[in-house]
């Protein structure tokens, strides 16, 4: 039988996941399906669980000094409504699963399964998301893309739990978010892509490229970014094909049963030319 | 009341219960002291099993394999032939192969003794495709070329032809697997009461199910009882692979002496059970100097797996299908059907229909491409019309509809006009398909093989029962049946029963496959009630039971597959609008029209729900159902993986009917279940090649497949 736990707050939690590192479970729809087992049988889990699904204190999202705080419990649904939250991870949220996935699964469970291929993910890298980790000791604060270490793994100790999520205020002219999904609802990444920009008197004042399901983690390249600031629609139209160079090197996708490494190389590069030709026809 | 026309739509009787879930399924059922089964499976393509290590099992436990097959009983499950045994027979011949299985009461008890199962074996050289299986790499599985059959059709005179070709044009044109999803996965429940075995399943065809397993118990027919459960879809999945599961499940049901339920899983049910026959069609075709064609060679091939099942059938129907609603001169095609080590493949939804039809379609598309014409006005030259003769050499009974179904399907789509505005490789285009469906058994099989009988009754209160074995899958039936009978016998539908048969009630009208039930049983329903109203006063209790009828004029020699294949013909026409993005190769679906001749519609929406559903079917088989058979295995084994459309693939369809009755059907209608499936697959193939300027040869046409096809 699987041991679990249904804490009446967080600090009962934290001391649960101290004691005895039960895997916490907010939604449960990536974790139910992972561990299912025959009809009328119980889910295989291979540790305790830990639901925290109810726990009120994860269940805030709102503004503050250092940007929109997503908590743990917050359901995609609820960041798909939320006015204050940035375009692009709107558009994310709204093409993952299913609405009823949607009104059960949660951002962090989404960051915490540490899967390249995680649509919400792809974009909270572009938005040099952060996250909370709060044990019985304190709390620390990770950026997204330190947090997940490879596929499956993640930057999180064994005492820990992820209390929230912090996107840094940030303003983009232009926001492009596009998920090629298996089919066209309730589909799983084949690749998504998310690029934002700003631009200020004709020159690219802030730009973040990211590209999901095509290596081992997101990627994207603040040395490349680095080389588009400043520029104008003259030196972006002289750098096209050097950009698309410098991300060619850097995109290694596989093939499995869902795409083939072909495709979701060229489809990202395709993207990618697609949002810097634009650029340069509004800059 | 009965409304004014037959096909005025009613409510169908299911409605409720199914929408408000109400419906029992097998898994809903219960039983008294159910015990639960798993098969244990052989997971290797090709090995000789050389040990089984077993867990001491506790009480009430078994691990049930051949060594307890009754003694005179068979190791042998008898469908068309007898090759597929019930346990592997020491030697596992594809990946999944069962092996044992597995019961106890309790489920967490049985899953903890699988685990601590090790099967040993001795590696085996496999084979999975069309090629090494034709090629013989690991030597023989069948006959003497791994083919369980080898046919030719000859229709004119084709050396002849080949004689007055001024070019030829060659083509490669395939298809992949296909899945079933069923909603309702494969379940049944067994169980050995005094002498008799009661199976209850979800199933398309129970007597087949008391004949699969006759010998393998060494009992009489009459000693096995099958009772349809309620059916949660089927597709022509549960037509032979219930026997696979029923064979091993009744004996254990007589070794354990307690219902058994075997229900598979999801992930189960799309790794180890049958799917539609991967196809390939290679084309030669000759033309004129105008462009017409003077012969064409086409050799079929179906991969069919590691037994025979019913692939031989569908390769009839496959080739068949090669020249559709085509009046070709001078063909000759070879099918054969290709034994492997894959995973044996079985009926579905159009039975090698959509096969031989994609593959014919796709064809005559890239000779009009060639020669500059748009494929809808090319493949129309070539209609076939009443008195023609079809590829078998019969003669075309059929008034054929196929001009006028054209002209509403163009005026619908607005296609000569699109067609304009959208240059070839433009990134938009408009695909066309024809298509037609025979409409019962292959040739002479309802006169020979099948023998319908049907009964019905009037009991002392004024209520009539039919009784006849064709199920309810979602297709309508329970509210069809009823329907033809309540206008005969002039009653309210609600004094009429049709119920799940019980083989040992009911008389065999046969399975419920090959679009036949309300054509050919409906038939037998219109006969029986008109005899019943006849007799109606006769007493206060009548029964009356009515036999098969064949056709007058259809002749048909099965030796030589020469004469007329089907009795009769649905018609299709279907249109697809696509664009596609460029930098995805993403399609996006624009509209659908279809027009389809059904005989007459005996309830309008039930055939518009056949339509809807046949036709997005036959879409996802062309764009989306992805299955690749990798290390001897499904690749795409859950729902996560393996893709069907959903309502935002495929947004908006419009589809007409017209009116054509057969006079063997009741009230005019025939056959349409699987003729819905068979061509939109084509029409949406055909409109991505026509916006992306390319030939397209096989489906799925995946984005990726797409764009390898544009950079090519």
């Amino acid at each position: 039988m699987v041991k679990t736990y249904r804490p009446e707050n967080l600090q009962e939690a934290l001391r649960i996941r101290r004691e005895t590192h039960a895997v916490p479970l907010a939604g449960g729809t990536d974790l139910m399906v992972r561990y299912r087992s025959w009809a009328g049988t119980l889910p295989k889990f291979p540790w305790p669980v830990l639901f925290i699904n109810h726990l009120t204190e994860l269940k805030t999202m709102g503004l503050r000094e250092d940007g929109l705080h997503i908590g743990a419990g917050v359901t995609l649904s609820e960041i798909e409504r939320e006015m204050e939250a940035p375009q692009a991870l709107r558009a994310a949220v709204s093409e993952m699963a299913a609405p009823a996935l949607r009104n059960l699964g949660t951002l962090a469970g989404n960051i915490c399964n540490a899967s390249p291929a995680g649509d919400a993910v792809c974009v909270l890298y572009a938005l040099d998301a952060q996250v909370v980790l709060t044990s019985l000791s304190g709390a620390r604060t990770v950026s997204v893309m330190d947090f997940i270490t490879g596929p499956g793994r993640k930057d999180l100790n064994d005492d820990e739990l992820m209390t929230d999520i912090i996107i840094p205020h940030a303003n983009f002219s232009h926001v492009s978010y596009r998920k090629v999904g298996t089919r066209k609802a309730n589909a799983l990444s084949k690749m998504s892509f998310c690029a934002l920009a700003k631009t200020k008197l004709g020159r690219i004042d802030d730009v973040r490229i990211a590209f999901g399901a095509v290596g081992p983690t997101v990627v994207r390249s603040w040395e490349t970014e680095k080389k588009l600031l400043g520029m104008d629609a003259d030196d972006l139209k002289d750098h096209l094909s050097a950009i698309h160079d410098d991300y060619d090197a850097m995109i290694h996708p596989i093939d499995d049963q869902r795409s083939t490494a072909v495709y979701r190389k060229q489809v990202s590069l395709n993207l990618l030319d697609q949002f810097l030709q634009n650029l340069v026809k509004e800059l | 009341m009965m409304t004014k026309k037959i096909s005025d739509s009613i409510r169908r009787v299911d409605a409720v219960d199914k929408a408000g879930g109400y419906t029992q399924y097998i898994s809903d059922m219960s039983f008294d002291e159910l015990h639960y089964g798993r098969l244990v499976r052989g997971l290797r393509s090709h090995a000789r099993i050389t040990h089984i290590d077993l867990p001491a099992l506790p009480d009430g436990y078994y691990f049930i394999t051949k060594d307890h097959i009754p003694e005179g009983g068979k190791n042998e499950i008898q469908q068309i032939g007898t090759d597929w045994p019930v346990f592997a027979d020491d030697e596992v011949t594809f990946y999944g192969e069962t092996i044992g299985i597995l019961v106890g009461p309790d489920r967490e008890k049985v899953l903890e003794i699988e685990r601590s199962i090790s099967i040993e074996y001795e590696k085996l050289e496999a084979v999975f495709t069309i090629d090494d299986g034709l090629a013989m790499k690991t030597g023989l599985i069948n006959g003497t070329n791994n083919t369980y059959a080898d046919y030719h059709l000859n229709k004119g005179d084709v050396d002849a032809g080949f004689a007055r070709a001024d070019q030829i044009i060659e083509d490669e044109i395939t298809t992949g697997f296909q899945e079933h999803l069923y909603m309702e996965p494969q379940g049944m429940v067994a169980q050995y009461v005094d002498g008799d075995y009661i199976i209850t399943a979800s199933c398309q065809c129970p007597f087949y199910l008391r004949k699969a397993v006759a010998n393998v118990l060494n009992t009489d027919k009459e000693h096995i009882i099958v009772r349809q459960a309620v059916t949660g879809g089927a597709f022509g999945g549960k037509e032979h692979f219930p026997d696979i599961i029923a064979a091993p499940l009744v004996v254990a049901a007589r070794v354990v002496g307690k219902p058994i339920q075997v229900v598979f899983d999801r992930k189960d049910d799309i790794s180890f059970t049958a799917k539609r026959h991967p196809s390939r069609g290679i084309f030669r075709t000759g033309l004129d100097k105008e462009g017409n064609i003077v012969a064409m060679d086409v050799d079929v091939t179906i991969n069919a797996g590691a037994y025979m099942s019913c692939s031989n059938i569908v390769l009839q129907r496959a080739i068949f299908s090669i020249n559709s609603v085509y009046d070709i001169p001078n063909v000759h095609v070879r099918g054969r059907s290709v034994a492997t080590n894959a995973f044996p493949s079985d009926a579905f939804r159009g039975f090698g229909a959509p096969q031989g039809i994609f593959l014919a379609e796709m064809h005559l598309s890239h000779i009009a491409s060639h020669l500059g014409i748009d494929p809808a006005s090319y493949k129309q030259r070539y209609f076939i019309s009443k008195g023609d003769t079809t590829i078998t050499n019969g003669l075309m009974h059929d008034e054929v509809k196929l001009p006028l179904m054209l002209e509403k399907a163009a005026e619908a789509s607005d296609l000569y006009e699109k067609q304009r505005l959208y240059a070839t490789g433009s990134g938009k285009g408009m695909g066309v398909s024809f298509y037609n469906h025979g409409a019962g058994f292959t040739g002479n099989g309802e006169k020979e093989i099948i023998k319908a009988r049907l009964r019905m009754k009037k009991h002392r209160n004024g209520h009539v029962d039919i009784l006849l074995s064709n199920v309810e899958m979602g297709q309508g039936l329970q509210t069809t049946f009823p329907k033809i009978a309540a206008a005969i016998l002039e009653i309210p539908m609600e004094d009429i029963s049709c119920d799940n048969p019980d083989t040992s009630i009911v008389p065999d009208s046969g399975p419920t496959v090959a679009s036949r039930s309300l054509m050919v049983v409906g038939k037998l329903v219109e006969r029986a009630s008109q005899q019943l109203k006849e007799r109606w006063d006769e007493s206060p209790e009548v029964e009356v039971e009515v036999k098969y009828i064949h056709p007058e004029g259809c002749q048909w020699d099965q030796e030589t597959l020469q004469g007329d294949a089907y009795p009769t013909y649905g018609w299709g026409v279907c249109i697809v609008e696509v664009e596609v993005d460029p930098a995805t190769a993403e399609v996006e679906t624009k509209g659908i029209w279809t027009v389809h001749d059904v005989g007459i519609a005996i309830d309008e929406m039930i055939v518009h729900g056949q339509v809807n559903g046949g036709v997005i079917q036959s879409l996802g088989y062309g764009s989306l159902e992805k299955l690749e058979y990798k290390d001897g295995r499904f690749y795409q084994n859950t729902l996560a993986d393996y893709m069907i459309p959903t309502s935002m693939d495929f947004p908006m369809m419009s589809s007409q009917l017209v009116d054509n009755p057969y006079e063997n059907g009741p009230f005019g209608a025939k056959g349409l279940g699987e003729l819905v499936f068979d061509g939109a697959s084509a029409a949406f193939a055909d409109a991505v090649q026509q916006a992306i300027g390319k030939n397209i040869n096989r489906i799925p046409v995946t984005p990726e497949y797409i764009m390898e096809v544009m950079n090519s």
